[in-house]
């Protein structure tokens, strides 16, 4: 692990969680200053039917909806397992933990810390992907295998940095 | 002494309803109702009403060869009438759900005549006659062995069975077929293979953890009964473990 790596964390709920709940999570983990980056995994939503006879058909799904985090817009594409956060220090997570404590009142979670839950520097798969002059910030962040970006939502991280950019990514679990 | 099936080990609730389950003498409670329309709906093999495709011609009008077997063995009623061979699959949530995939098959194999059943992890398909196949579904879905929100009738994308439950209580489904209303019940909007239904069909409301802990087949040291509260399973367990790992050094039990 390099030294100026940062520390992470990851939101564990007892349960799958609704595009509603998530709007509410995201919302409020993007309030706590010093949250750099964030990706969400979770089984895979589907837009169309991937197997069987029905294969192609549309698949209409009401936890595929778009949701609003901090005024930037984006469809979810998984149903919320968990959230991996990236943080600018420890003391950072302390304070995601007061925030999740708040917030996760009708079902039990866990915050899990003290190791590596995403990539932090690029591999070479990253370099063969992205080539030599890929921004590090979406590293870890992007699902190889789709085609759309991290949605960036402009937030001030620390009061005396001002604006920064914070990456919200979807990663698909692939079916077992 | 007429032989006596015990069916299986075990000592805890879990192991009472997988005897339960598997024996054809008990009678599984009827918790809901589903019309034949609604069964053939969720399978969606034919359209409701329709008469039932033959893949060949009825037995009684083949010139069938002299066979003591067939004297013996009496043909289902899909089989006498020449029905296609069709399917239901079901994933099973390890979260308590009533029937798990192992299990269904031994209770099926037990209760219903002339089943092909195809055992996997985290759901299990059986094939069977078409006729014989909507009684055999109706009963599945009506009885104890279902729940509408731990349980789901998927053909294909069955992905659900070892994930964390939604915030809802249902069973993650990629495709959907089934949705909780408001109302609390659970109503089917596509069938088993995400083909969206010209109508809802209700499947009735989800049981409460308390009773699925109750009725459940599966161990869960977390949400349910753990496998250490029961020794006589886990002693059964060993005695096979033992006997298969021995296998092939002429094991002898002392």
């Amino acid at each position: 692990m390099p030294e100026s790596a940062f520390p992470q964390c990851r939101i564990v709920p007892l349960r799958l969680l609704s595009p509603q709940t998530t709007e509410g999570l995201l919302n409020r983990v993007t309030g706590v200053s010093g949250v750099r980056r964030i990706v969400i995994n979770g089984p895979g939503l589907p837009a169309i039917v991937p197997y069987g006879p029905a294969r192609g058909q549309a698949n209409p799904n009401t936890n595929r909806r778009t949701i609003q985090v901090c005024g930037a817009e984006f469809e979810m594409k998984v149903q919320t397992g968990t959230v991996t956060l990236e943080v600018e220090d420890e003391s950072v997570i302390t304070a995601v933990q007061e925030m999740c404590d708040a917030f996760f009142t009708k079902i039990p979670y866990t915050l899990q810390k003290g190791r590596r839950f995403m990539k932090s520097s690029p591999t070479l798969v990253d370099y063969a992907k992205y080539g030599p002059k890929a921004n590090e910030l979406i590293i870890g962040l992007v699902d190889p295998r789709k085609k759309d970006g991290p949605v960036i939502i402009p937030i001030p991280t620390r009061q005396e940095e001002g604006e920064d950019c914070q990456g919200i990514s979807r990663q698909n679990i692939h079916q077992i | 002494m007429a032989y006596k099936p015990q069916y299986g080990p075990g000592t805890s609730i879990v192991a009472q309803n997988r005897r339960n389950q598997m024996n054809p003498s008990y009678k599984l409670k009827k918790l809901r109702d589903v019309t034949d329309e609604d069964v053939v709906l969720i399978l969606g093999h034919r359209a409701p009403g329709a008469a039932y495709p033959s893949a060949h011609p009825p037995l009684a009008e083949q010139q069938e060869p002299a066979d003591p077997m067939r004297k013996l063995v009496k043909p289902t009623e899909g089989a006498k009438a020449g029905d296609r061979v069709r399917y239901v699959q079901f994933a099973d949530s390890m979260f308590n759900a009533p029937s798990q995939p192992y299990q269904r098959t031994y209770a099926e194999m037990y209760r219903f005549r002339a089943i092909d059943p195809g055992t996997l992890s985290g759901r299990q398909i059986v094939e069977c006659r078409e006729r014989d196949l909507d009684q055999y579904a109706k009963l599945l879905i009506e009885t104890e062995m279902f729940d509408p929100a731990t349980i789901g009738i998927r053909g294909a994308t069955v992905h659900g069975h070892s994930l964390r439950l939604a915030e809802d209580g249902m069973m993650f489904d990629a495709l959907q077929r089934c949705v909780l209303g408001e109302d609390g019940i659970v109503r089917y909007v596509k069938d088993q293979v995400g083909v969206p239904l010209d109508r809802a069909v209700e499947v009735g409301k989800p049981m409460d953890a308390k009773w699925l802990k109750e009725h459940s087949t599966i161990f869960h040291s977390l949400v349910g009964t753990a496998l250490r509260e029961d020794p006589e399973y886990i002693e059964y367990l060993q005695r096979i473990h033992t006997l298969r790992t021995k296998y092939g050094f002429m094991p002898k039990e002392e």
